[in-house]
């Protein structure tokens, strides 16, 4: 075999190479006759540090034991190749540096390329290195291109509304039932496809949580040369909680509404703990299947923030009757607690089966805010008059106590003590005092009698999504991006409390209470 | 976990690229280092923070892992700005059309530095060479809008990029460095390597997990400053092995030796400036192979295909005796 490659060692490195390559066969051969040998004496070194273990009985890991010369065969190891990567780019242009680590050959084939010479050449030491040591491996799924809506069998509209068009789809391979919700794409659009849409695939793509709603995919139209209809592939949820508190003949026991309440706080509590605001945060856009789980929907509106969160958000988001105070008073930096404020809405909601704050505009919605939770003070709320609209405000001097105070608790007569307590902090006016949804999910409320229900003892609802066709209340939609921002000029809210005194406070029950 | 992993190339798409293409492999690493180059020159001149640009970076390289570089009629800047527009619209610094547009123009024209040795003779400093009518202007970003559908719909809209910068600085961090008096070049260099690294076309960044490149990146710096490392497996602390790591290592330092040998190799290299797709015509013209008509892999669906495919297996096969005998000799 010499004689045939000695026909093309006609050149001084080539020889030089030839000898490089034999020597470093003889030297895999002679590692690989040491293998048994090493592997021998490594299976009676263990089992003596197992001894040792045992007899030390020592809490704290001990590292691996290594050669003493370890240190200086780790530094050959790397740059040995280190030169080999180099000469291989000299040597062989054609084939660009040789992939190593990954076997870049599916099994069905022998590797094109020789056995990746970092292991080759790594010394023997290296085995029990990585043999001992445990670690993490890191899994972030693979990409590839979209597959087409044909895969899919539509079965009846659901939604066509404010935010796209919804149906009810079938797949066609597994005959699973799958919602597809189109999105909305402007063809004259000059900035291309609409920044919230790819926010919220990506924001869907990186959620995994039972209570926020699953992103299957996302799939196109069979003409591919022009990408114009995008279909999220989302959960089938057969009900949403704002379709259902219309129709509900009574409203939600106690037990119900803590469920609920729970199911969205820690579907909250893991959005905001991956650093995603929902922003917009309603009954409509929480869904209900008929196994009592609730899903967060619809993230048109949410995006990643950091902490401190970034000095220029927009103000135009939430729907207006859950847009929280700080955000109807011009705040460009605001945080979760946006969010927590939409809950208490929500946990109002479900009491009474009624949005809790029906503004008819900007101005109108912060009179429903201020006497529902009285008007902000110095001591209720700091930094209250440093937001951009608090200065047009004409909020009376000195008002009465009774003006500054909550009326949370006369308007919810039948919410125990522990409940008006979590609606309270949730509907507090200073964002900083509203509690964290993860501060929310331990509240006294939900330890105390009637206990949470099961979600499998939920009572099922005819499904809208099943084509039953139900008249529509008109509500706010949340804000259009591009939308200008509601300057509320002077506005006088000194009227709102002239007939405060006279309310009823407190009392009421309730027979029906689990 | 999200913030810290990214979706992988699988090995099949790395074998698919690497063995169906009807481009050499020079070429094709040719295409893929000069629109990373063209990606960072852009996103330079469009002061984006480098945290946008190398998720462009990133995003590119794994288009460019599942759709073949010849499939489409989009010239291969295209893809690079397309990629650019759409990362730095999803991040906090979004960027007009317009503007790509016109760093764009400004970046393939006559007198862009890009790609060039700096004394060029053919180097015109000439704002007309950069001029775009408003008509042109208007063509340029009806081809990037949709090209930026294409990429979404080539990545099934999967934007999301984890980078490993951060985390070697924490690692910096951890591992006491930054109490070094040298530690300002030794993060720096951790960085420059990693930025070094999204331009590898052993694409590094679809082979292996942020924290992977992180220790590697501080690894190399260390070795360049001579700052003393702990005299212990230190990597595994930070989940990697040592077989990775000397990879990782040999991938990121062999890139400067690559991109000099592979500047001077490939011709539509060598002529300087940002290559097109018609250098790859013309120099697949020159090397007797024929380029098929936008399906480079050969499928042979419409027959147009099926002559690169044959030429194609013939020089594998020539490879692989060639490969062969050298193992037996």
């Amino acid at each position: 075999m010499a004689s045939k490659g000695s026909r093309w060692a006609n050149q001084e490195e080539d020889a030089a190479l030839e000898a490089r390559l034999k020597k470093e066969k003889e030297e895999k051969k002679r590692q690989k006759a040491e293998k048994p040998r090493k592997l021998e004496a490594e299976r009676k070194r263990q089992q003596q540090q197992q001894q040792a273990h045992n007899t030390a009985a020592a809490a704290a890991p001990t590292p691996p034991p290594r050669p003493a010369t370890h240190n200086d065969s780790d530094d050959d190891a790397v740059s040995e190749p280190y030169r080999r990567g180099q000469y291989d780019d000299g040597n062989d242009g054609a084939h660009g540096p040789p992939i190593k680590r990954r076997r870049i050959s599916p099994d069905r084939e022998t590797p094109p390329t020789a056995p990746a010479p970092a292991a080759a050449s790594a010394p023997a030491g290296l085995s029990d290195s990585t043999g001992s040591s445990k670690l993490l491996r890191f899994e972030g799924g693979a990409f590839g291109r979209c597959r087409s809506v044909e895969n899919y069998d539509k079965l009846n509209d659901i939604e066509e509304g404010a935010y796209g068009w919804v149906a009810r789809a079938q797949e066609l391979a597994t005959g699973k039932v799958v919602a597809l919700k189109r999105l909305k794409i402007d063809p004259k659009d000059r900035s291309g496809l609409p920044v919230t849409g790819l926010r919220e695939i990506q924001i869907l793509k990186d959620c995994d949580h039972c209570n926020v709603v699953k992103l299957q995919e996302v799939v196109v139209g069979d003409d591919t040369t022009k990408i114009d209809s995008i279909f999220l592939v989302l959960d089938f949820v057969e009900h949403d909680l704002k379709s259902i508190l219309e129709d509900m003949p009574e409203p939600f026991l106690a037990s119900e509404v803590k469920t609920l309440l729970l199911q969205l706080a820690s579907g909250v509590a893991y959005l905001h703990a991956n650093w995603i605001l929902h922003r917009d945060l309603k009954t409509s856009n929480l869904l209900l299947n008929n196994r009592g789980q609730l899903k967060i929907a619809d993230f048109g509106m949410a995006r990643y923030v950091g902490d401190p969160p970034p000095a220029k958000l927009t103000q135009l988001v939430v729907t207006l009757w859950y847009r929280a105070p700080e955000l109807l008073l011009g705040a460009t930096r605001y945080s979760h607690a946006v969010d927590m404020w939409s809950v208490g809405c929500i946990f109002g909601e479900l009491l009474t089966r009624e949005p809790l704050l029906q503004g008819k505009n900007e101005v109108d919605e912060l009179t429903h805010i201020f006497s529902l939770c009285g008007i902000p003070t110095d001591d209720s709320w700091p930094a209250f008059r440093r937001l951009p609209n608090a200065r047009a405000l004409r909020l009376p001097h000195s008002p009465a106590a009774a003006a500054t105070s909550s009326v949370i608790r006369a308007k919810f007569p039948l919410l125990t003590a522990a409940g008006v307590a979590l609606l309270n902090a949730l509907l507090a006016l200073d964002p900083d005092r509203r509690p964290s949804a993860r501060d929310m999910l331990d509240h006294e409320y939900f330890r105390q009698d009637p206990k949470p229900k099961q979600e499998a003892m939920f009572p099922t609802f005819p499904s809208k999504a099943g084509q039953e066709r139900r008249h529509r209340r008109t509500t706010p939609n949340a804000p259009a991006r591009g939308q200008q921002a509601v300057d509320l000029g002077a506005v006088d809210f000194s009227g709102i409390f002239s007939g405060r005194d006279k309310e009823e406070r407190g009392g009421g029950f309730s027979l029906r209470m689990v | 976990m999200t913030h810290m992993t990214n979706p992988l190339a699988t090995p099949d798409q790395l074998y698919q690229r690497r063995s169906f293409s009807a481009l050499p492999t020079e070429l094709q690493d040719a295409i893929f280092f000069s629109t990373q180059c063209v990606t960072q020159a852009a996103g330079v001149l469009l002061h984006l923070p480098q945290s946008t640009t190398a998720q462009a970076n990133v995003l590119l390289a794994r288009y460019w892992l599942v759709e073949p570089f010849m499939s489409h009629d989009y010239e291969f800047s295209d893809i690079s700005a397309a990629t650019l527009y759409l990362t730095a619209k999803l991040g906090p610094t979004p960027r007009s059309p317009r503007d790509i547009t016109n760093v764009y123009t400004y970046l393939l024209s006559a007198s862009s530095p890009l790609l060039r040795p700096t004394a060029h003779p053919l180097l015109l400093n000439d704002p007309k060479t950069y001029y775009l009518s408003p008509a042109a202007s208007q063509t340029f970003q009806t081809r990037l809008l949709s090209a930026e559908a294409h990429i979404l719909y080539t990545l099934s809209f999967n934007t999301h990029v984890a980078l490993p910068h951060p985390l070697a600085i924490t690692y910096l961090q951890a591992l006491d460095f930054l109490n070094q008096p040298r530690r300002e070049p030794l993060a720096k260099r951790a960085l420059a390597h990693l930025n070094t690294a999204l331009l590898s076309p052993q694409m590094l960044y679809l082979t292996n997990q942020p924290n992977a490149l992180a220790v590697a990146a501080v690894y190399s710096a260390a070795r360049d400053v001579g700052a003393k490392m702990p005299e212990c497996a230190w990597w595994e602390v930070f989940d990697v092995d040592r077989e990775e790591l000397g990879f990782l290592v040999v991938g990121m330092r062999s890139v400067e030796g690559w991109a000099r040998k592979m500047r001077e190799d490939v011709p539509a290299m060598a002529a300087g400036g940002m290559i097109t797709r018609a250098d790859i015509e013309d120099e697949m013209r020159r090397r007797g192979l024929h380029v098929g008509n936008g399906h480079e892999h050969g499928h042979g669906r419409d027959g147009v295909g099926f002559d690169d495919a044959e030429a194609e297996m013939a020089r594998k096969m020539d490879e692989k005796m060639a490969q062969m005998e050298e193992g037996s000799g």
